[in-house]
Order: structure tokens, then C-alpha cells, then sequence
């Protein structure tokens, strides 16, 4: 119940303040996300990491 | 309570705020870097505003890291979580995902649990103050995935939520802990015992993460991958 609740105030709530205000600009070739090249996690210079929490 | 117990919950006082300090050096960062490329996102006051909700917070936790006997730590370095093969409208996806999507929306299930069972008066307080905040900073997050899905492909982070998860919990979150840490004192305090710590991580995936990753185009499967090897599973991918 708990999570069902979150999934709609966190998560359907959210798409409705992502699209609250103008548009975004649209992702061109140079800004577009997605990586860089076509490496992987395994040989990325920076590994990447998580965000500590409670 | 025991001087054993007493400094358990000092600790994680103090942690969280070591962790609060992060999240509004973060959300200032990343508030720039969003007006860069998408100057209208409401995600960019929202980021603001949860940079100082976030510099309040820590002064809270500090409070009562203090209360418990702990000293309150100094602000830290902050390093870098964003794989460097990510151009930077990507990595900063990478980071709000990371920090909103999984670590501010398990900090909400946490709060909400720990408010839903008996606490001294002075946390019971702060745990309120935070977790209204705290859902905001959930949601902002979900918003800017949101609204990246809609003009990026965002499936390359499907790939990378391992990464994040690795980074969000120690490994020691699915061992067998010494029994203090599971003693239900804690809750009274502010801290969740062990055992339900991890099945609040874990539920908190099942039922919001790894759904709302989906909802929005982002491959679950890996990080459920992820999470079946922590729990002992086999792999539900193989």
C-alpha cells in the first residue's frame, strides 16, 4: 500500500511537473543524451557511482 | 538506552548529515547545469529551493547527531558519480536519477516508515520537517527524467543502474548484522533496525523505482539483476 501510494506521488506526480512549465529544448546531435562513444561501463575513465542516502 | 545503542544512532545522525551537506552542494550544481540546456524546466527552482531545504536539513541532523553524543562532522568533498563517457546533458540525467530517483525516493520510504512507528518527541519533529521536503525532492526528480524521456532517449541509464545502486547502499545492507543493529530501540530514535532497513531498500525497488524507470523508458532488468544477486536469487535475466 505504502509503495503503491509513492509510485503515485513520487513518480506519476513527477510526470506531471516534468511537463509543467514550457518545453524543453529539444536534444540536438551535440547534447543529445546517451553516451558519448560506444564503450562501456567496464572501460568508462570515470567507473560512475551512486548517491548515499538514509 | 545503552551507550552501545546511544552511539549507533549519534552515527547515523551524523551520517545523515554528511548526506544532506552532499545532496545541497548537488542540487545547487545541478540547478545550473539544467538552466544550461533547458532554461524553462521547473526542475531548476525546484533544485534551488531543495538546495537550502537540504543545508536546513543537515543543520537538523546535526542537532541530533549532537544530541546523541556525536560530533557533528565537517563538510566533506563531494566526488564525482557521473561515468565520464556520458556527454554532459546525459550525466546529469545519470545524476538526478541517481540522487532523486533511487536515493531520494528510498529516503522518503524510509522517513515515512520511521514516522509511522513511535518516536521521542525532538525526532519525531525533524523527521516530519524532512519528509515533507523530501517527497519534493523525490518528485523533481521523476520530473526531469520525465521530461528528458519525452525529447532524449534516455535507455542508455538502463545499463548504469547497477552502477547507482552499488553506490546508493554498502554491501553490508544484505549481510547478517550483529543484533544491536536490528534492536526495534532504534525506531524510537530515528533509525531503522537492519533487517527492516533492507526490506524497505528492497520493497522501495520492487514497487517504485524499478516501475517508474520503466514507466519512462529505462530498462529495469539490470539493476533487478542486481538486486536478485544481493538477495541470493538467480539471475531473473538468465
Amino acid at each position: 500500500m505504502l509503495f503503491r501510494k509513492l509510485f503515485q506521488v513520487l513518480v506519476l506526480g513527477g510526470a506531471v511537473v516534468g511537463s509543467a512549465t514550457g518545453c524543453s529544448t529539444r536534444a540536438d546531435a551535440q547534447t543529445k543524451a546517451g553516451p558519448r562513444d560506444g564503450g562501456s561501463a567496464a572501460d568508462a575513465g570515470t567507473a560512475g557511482g551512486g548517491v548515499k542516502g538514509w | 538506552m545503552n551507550q552501545a545503542l546511544r552511539r549507533l544512532v549519534g552515527e547515523a545522525w551524523a551520517f545523515r548529515t554528511r548526506v544532506e551537506h552532499d545532496a545541497a552542494h548537488r542540487f545547487t550544481r545541478l540547478a545550473a547545469a539544467i538552466a544550461g540546456f533547458d532554461p524553462h524546466s521547473p526542475a531548476i527552482a525546484l533544485m534551488e529551493r531543495a538546495a537550502a531545504d537540504e543545508r536546513r536539513h543537515a543543520a537538523l541532523c546535526a542537532e541530533l547527531s549532537a544530541a546523541y553524543g556525536e560530533q557533528v562532522p565537517e563538510e566533506g568533498t563531494f566526488p564525482d558519480i557521473v561515468p565520464a563517457e556520458l556527454s554532459p546533458r546525459a550525466g546529469v540525467l545519470y545524476e538526478v536519477v541517481a540522487a532523486c530517483c533511487i536515493t531520494e525516493t528510498e529516503s522518503v520510504a524510509t522517513v515515512t516508515t520511521l514516522l509511522a512507528a513511535p518516536a521521542e518527541g525532538r525526532v519525531r519533529e525533524v523527521l516530519h520537517e524532512i519528509a515533507r521536503d523530501e517527497v519534493v525532492h523525490g518528485r523533481m526528480g521523476w520530473g526531469h527524467l520525465a521530461r528528458e524521456a519525452t525529447q532524449t532517449d534516455v535507455s542508455f541509464l538502463g545499463r548504469w543502474i547497477p552502477t547507482m545502486l552499488s553506490g546508493t547502499v554498502d554491501e553490508g545492507l544484505f549481510a547478517q548484522v550483529d543484533p544491536e543493529l536490528d534492536s526495534e530501540e532504534l525506531l524510537r530514535h530515528g533509525v531503522l533496525p537492519h533487517a527492516r532497513k533492507r526490506s524497505i531498500f528492497v520493497a522501495t525497488l520492487e514497487g517504485v523505482v524499478f516501475p517508474g524507470l520503466e514507466k519512462f523508458g529505462v530498462d529495469p532488468a539490470a539493476g533487478r539483476a542486481w538486486l536478485a544477486a544481493r538477495q541470493g536469487a538467480p539471475d531473473p535475466s538468465a
